[in-house]
């Protein structure tokens, strides 16, 4: 009896911090088929406008070339900062002496420094490179992310020395170390740091706002953003572009939750 | 042709010398173990050998040649690893056949060699598991088929049973003795348990804080330790150590009293000491050197005994607060507060100085 007292308390706290999470997404879905007067009043039940909404959405931006835009950042961004961030973390753990743990420090202490500090001499040099309203713009800075170096460098601590040696015994190369053998065994911390990169890259509003200046060029995040500034936004076509928007973060995540989790909790067991 | 010598060897670690001039020489198809107390430097001495760690001075060579500066993989050499090492990520196949892959070697023969290695470890119904999937002895059996495909001239292996239950080390110490035979190939094995140095060595290196003890085969280690540590590290249960004085000297022969044992004496036939009436010596009697014969007799009361079936191992003093270990076959009846008179031939004891060294 106390057990299953024990268990139904579980539940209920679980189902209210669920529902507490959920929450802000079904109202968003829920949003997306009504229409605005309905949004503002407080109406939670699904409605019948959402065909009208995506339909306006679609007159008033390019849908096709902002989902575009936003992909394309999005994947060479990940792609790269993985590739940087990893290959540093592992470095700096692998190969730890007084003058890489410095620099490492230094690194961290950088965290500290606001974006907003950064912002303008960034812009400066982009403007001086000839980078301004490119797509590059806004992946160079994003690339050698500090937070994902950290990330990785911690991970590595969980990579067996042992491993390293037998592959060494088994004559690879330190290249050959990190692609056959640290890459494989690290693979849900990848998945991991892929899922964190993606969805600061797909969802970054002020970089992008700031370097991205023609309509052609912009991201998702932003045409979203726009449309909430209009003299008087009109919430269900915000709702539609907003859910649009989240489907992409959603799908990477369901795909690689499993090794989301794995890779937070520890790479190898 | 795989000799191995090491010649004035030294490693330190910034400032701090782990490795103090280590010269051995190891012959083809011996069996060589390195014992000696944690941290002593086995592992790191090893992995010198092995490559994997920088030699700051002396020379390493294999088979004649000078490999100082040559890469693992180029040394001839196979390593097992005490945690085993296995890629974890690849199937007990690909593991075995991961260097040759890297070598180069062709598929079908990859798979040729693999399956044959497989097959006189008993591995051939686990070839698609991946190393998760496996128990702790098929694990270590995978990391030494690993080694074996690679076809080295010496085998180094890093404490490689000490991650297994007793009844699974005793079984998998006769299956290396018996590898050693059938592959013939020289293996440098390092431990700490000296049961596995014991029975497993052609020669025995115990070490001591970087530097090499003694070199030697298991019995003459035990029989002859050139000094104390050599003498306390070698044998189970541990050596026991009395104090003594040198009473007389004569060109053959040396008195030593023991004060701790009422004085008792000791002649020890000797040939050449340089030690005079009244320097403070060791002497060193095992365990096993008790028993009801011998000239020389100790008065103890029982402390403790501890039975093990067949060997009991008694614990006794007299009273001045140390205790002697006896080893016997005949303890059985025998109660903690008895009396309990110790025999021993002088002939077998060992003395040493005061120092440590070894005098007769
Ligand atoms: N990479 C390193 N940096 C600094 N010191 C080290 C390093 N590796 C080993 N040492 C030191 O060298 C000494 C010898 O270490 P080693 O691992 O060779 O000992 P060991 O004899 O194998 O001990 P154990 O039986 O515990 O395995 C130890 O004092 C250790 O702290
Ligand atoms: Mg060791």
């Amino acid at each position: 009896m106390n057990r299953r007292l024990h268990r139904i308390m579980i539940y209920t706290m679980l189902s209210i911090a669920a529902f507490v999470s959920v929450f802000p997404f079904l109202w968003l879905i829920v949003g997306a088929t009504n229409i605005s007067p309905d949004i503002l009043s407080g109406k939670a039940t699904p409605g019948h406008a959402l065909f009208d909404n995506f339909v306006k959405l679609t007159q008033q931006v390019d849908l096709v070339q902002l989902f575009y835009n936003s992909t394309k950042i999005a994947v060479i961004a990940t792609a790269l900062t993985l590739v940087v961030a990893s290959l540093a973390g592992y470095a700096f753990e692998i190969f730890r002496s007084q003058l890489s743990d410095r620099i490492f420090a230094s690194l961290l202490a950088m965290l500290s420094i606001p974006f907003a500090a950064l912002m303008i001499p960034l812009f400066v040099i982009m403007a001086k490179l000839h980078l301004i309203n490119t797509h590059t713009a806004v992946i160079i800075p994003t690339i050698a992310s500090i937070f994902i170096i950290f990330y990785f460098r911690q991970a590595t601590k969980s990579f067996p020395a042992e491993l390293r040696d037998a592959a060494r015994v088994d004559g690879l190369k330190e290249w050959q170390i990190f692609w056959h053998i640290y890459v494989p065994v690290m693979r849900s911390t990848y998945a991991a740091a892929t899922i964190i990169i993606f969805m600061a890259n797909w969802n970054a509003y002020l970089w992008p706002l700031i370097v991205l200046q023609t309509n052609e060029m912009k991201t998702i995040t932003l045409a979203v953003a726009s449309l909430l500034s209009a003299y008087v936004p009109d919430y269900g076509v915000v709702m539609v572009a907003t859910t649009l928007a989240t489907l992409p973060t959603l799908f990477i995540f369901f795909v690689l939750q499993k090794q989301f989790v794995q890779g937070l909790l520890g790479s190898v067991k | 042709m795989s000799d191995l010598n090491l010649r004035d060897v030294r490693k330190s670690f910034g400032s701090f010398e782990v490795i103090k001039g280590v010269n051995l020489d190891i012959a083809s198809r011996e069996f060589v173990v390195f014992v000696g107390p944690s941290g002593c430097g086995k592992s790191t001495l090893l992995r010198m050998i092995a490559g994997l760690e920088d030699i700051s001075s002396g020379d390493i060579s294999i088979g004649g040649k000078r490999v100082n500066d040559l890469d693992p993989s180029k040394r001839g050499i196979a390593m097992v690893f005490q945690s085993y090492a296995l890629y974890p990520h690849l199937t007990v196949r690909e593991n075995m056949g991961f260097a040759l892959r890297f070598a180069g070697v062709e598929k079908d023969a990859i798979t040729a060699q693999v399956d044959g290695v497989a097959k006189t470890l008993g591995l051939n119904a686990l070839m698609e598991r991946y190393p998760k999937e496996l128990s702790g002895g098929q694990r270590q059996r995978v990391a030494i088929g690993r080694a074996i495909v690679r076809k080295p001239e010496v085998f180094l292996f890093d404490e490689p049973l000490s991650n297994l239950d007793a009844e699974l080390r005793v079984h998998m110490r006769i299956e290396l003795a018996r590898l050693h035979k059938t592959l013939a190939t020289t293996v440098i094995y390092v431990t700490h348990d000296q049961v596995e140095a014991m029975t497993l060595a052609d020669k025995i290196v115990v070490m001591r804080e970087g530097v090499v003890a003694q070199v030697g085969s298991p019995l003459d280690v035990y029989d002859n330790p050139d000094n104390m540590f050599v003498a306390g590290f070698i044998g189970s249960p541990k050596i026991n150590f009395v104090k003594g004085v040198v009473d007389s000297a004569s060109k053959t022969k040396l008195k030593v009293t023991l004060p701790s044992y009422n004085n008792s004496a000791f002649d020890f036939p000797i040939t050449a000491s340089a030690l005079k009436v009244g320097d403070s010596v060791v002497i060193g009697l095992r365990p096993q050197y008790f028993g009801t014969g011998g000239k020389q007799k100790f008065n103890l009361t029982v402390e403790l005994v501890e039975h093990l079936g067949g060997e009991s191992f008694v614990y006794a003093g007299n009273g001045s607060g140390e205790l002697l270990t006896i080893a016997t076959q005949s303890a059985r009846g025998i109660k903690s507060g008895e009396k309990f008179e110790a025999r021993f031939d002088a002939s077998k004891a060992l003395l040493f100085t005061e120092a440590g060294e070894r005098v007769r």
